[in-house]
């Protein structure tokens, strides 16, 4: 089974351009109910991602005010170089490492890092245990 | 964050580059134009000044204040004569010239004889002003507004990119601190850095007590050199000062603007200051204490 077969696809996940300030990609993640934002360029090549933990470690750690911190870029406040996964990978795998690393959703990017689809851990698992 | 370069200047006026690592720039003259013997003497005045410190600049003055806190004040010479004056200084000393502009109609006029466009700073979130701004093409000096946080100004930058011009210095020129009264964060210079545009330090505003005098505005002026070395010192590209030959005699903004016989001191002081901080760069490398803006 590939990764191609269960991942959500664009569209169906929350994603934003790089000039996209965090309030508006906070709005994005809120709005799919998802704990994850992709941030991508013009070609749609992946930047980084924020996730619901990133932001609660940025809430402990940020010093200035609310106002300041929502109108930052939502790149700046974003993991870059994040842990991803191929269309083409075999899902078992891909779902093992997720485990291993404790992740929720894996970015899917083709080979020239376009972002294509998001793996999210339940409709993989559920779609394994379907055999 | 890669610092943009603003070019000022079309035609065979002296260009005057704007940003990054370069030269502090100039852009100053009497608050409002007066007549057209005024402005010429003045543009001259200041070119000299400048010439003798080698300072790239840009001669300002507006033809319509529209913000005068009383009906009684004056309130210009209007667009049509305050644009043929100002091509007048920008024509015989080779010189860019901007005004600013109150109404969302006087922008295209106003761009076509002007290298650039001013937003007021009262009108620094009306979107139909930052629309008509983009429009011109020019490059645009937009005022932080006294009632805005200088990462807010990031919402108006957005709108000018979203109309089409990424052309952009901000200037800070003081925030009320309760009632007519002003005071300088001096931190908004490197936060309104952070968007990548050129920043502007407006000395003379900053020292106005607005309506401190009823119907018009006061000013603090001794405190222009001190605010002058403050605000340079924390990495401004252009140096934004109103001046005047007789400043009591002023039409406008009399309380705050520069008399011209001090105006070769703090420029000449503004430009040591700002190529020792360039020097303390090439020393040290660019600010990394504590590197991030979290």
């Amino acid at each position: 089974m590939r990764v191609e077969e269960v991942m959500i696809s664009m569209g169906s996940f929350p994603v934003v351009t790089q000039k996209t300030i965090l309030k508006e990609a906070l709005t994005e993640m809120g709005e799919a109910n998802l704990g994850l934002v992709c941030i991508i360029n013009e070609k749609q090549e992946l930047l980084g991602l924020i996730t619901d933990g990133d932001l609660r470690r940025k809430l402990l750690k940020v010093q200035k005010p609310f106002s300041a911190f929502f109108i930052d870029d939502a790149l700046i406040h974003a993991k870059q170089n994040p842990i991803t996964c191929r269309p083409e990978d075999n899902l078992k795998e891909v779902v093992q490492l997720m485990g291993e690393k404790q992740i929720w959703d894996l970015p899917v990017l083709e080979k020239d890092n376009q972002l294509v689809g998001l793996l999210h851990l339940h409709p993989a698992v559920k779609k394994m245990l379907e055999g | 964050m890669e610092q943009k370069i603003v070019t000022v200047g079309y035609g065979d006026v002296k260009q005057v580059q704007i940003g990054g690592t370069l030269p502090l720039a100039f852009v100053g003259g009497p608050c409002a134009i007066e007549n057209r013997d005024h402005a010429l003497f003045m543009a001259e005045s200041i070119a000299e000044i400048c010439e003798k410190l080698d300072i790239p600049w840009i001669y300002k003055s507006c033809y319509d204040k529209d913000c005068r806190s009383s009906p009684k004040s004056f309130h210009g010479v209007g667009i049509d004569e305050g644009l043929k004056i100002l091509s007048e200084v920008r024509e015989t000393f080779k010189v860019p010239v901007v005004s600013d502009f109150s109404d969302a109609s006087w922008a295209a006029a106003t761009g076509e004889v002007c290298d650039m466009v001013q937003v007021p700073a009262y009108l620094c979130r009306q979107t139909s002003i930052l629309r008509a701004a983009a429009a011109t093409e020019r490059p645009i000096l937009l005022k932080k507004g006294q009632f805005m946080s200088p990462w807010n100004m990031k919402n108006s930058c957005r709108k000018l990119e979203a109309f089409g011009n990424e052309q952009i210095i901000l200037a800070d020129r003081g925030t009320f601190m309760g009632y007519n009264m002003l005071v300088n964060d001096m931190t908004s210079f490197p936060i309104m850095r952070y968007t990548g545009y050129p920043v502007c330090y407006d000395a003379t505003h900053s020292i106005q007590l607005p309506t401190s005098m009823g119907n018009i505005s006061g000013g603090q002026r001794e405190f222009i050199p001190y605010l002058v070395r403050s605000a340079v010192a924390n990495g401004i590209n252009l140096l934004f000062m109103e001046t005047h030959d007789n400043p009591s005699k002023a039409l406008s903004d009399a309380n705050t603007v520069l008399d011209i016989k001090y105006l070769e001191n703090v420029l000449y002081q503004a430009k040591k200051v700002h190529e020792m901080r360039l020097e303390l760069f090439n020393e040290l490398g660019p600010d990394n204490v504590h590197p991030t803006i979290e």
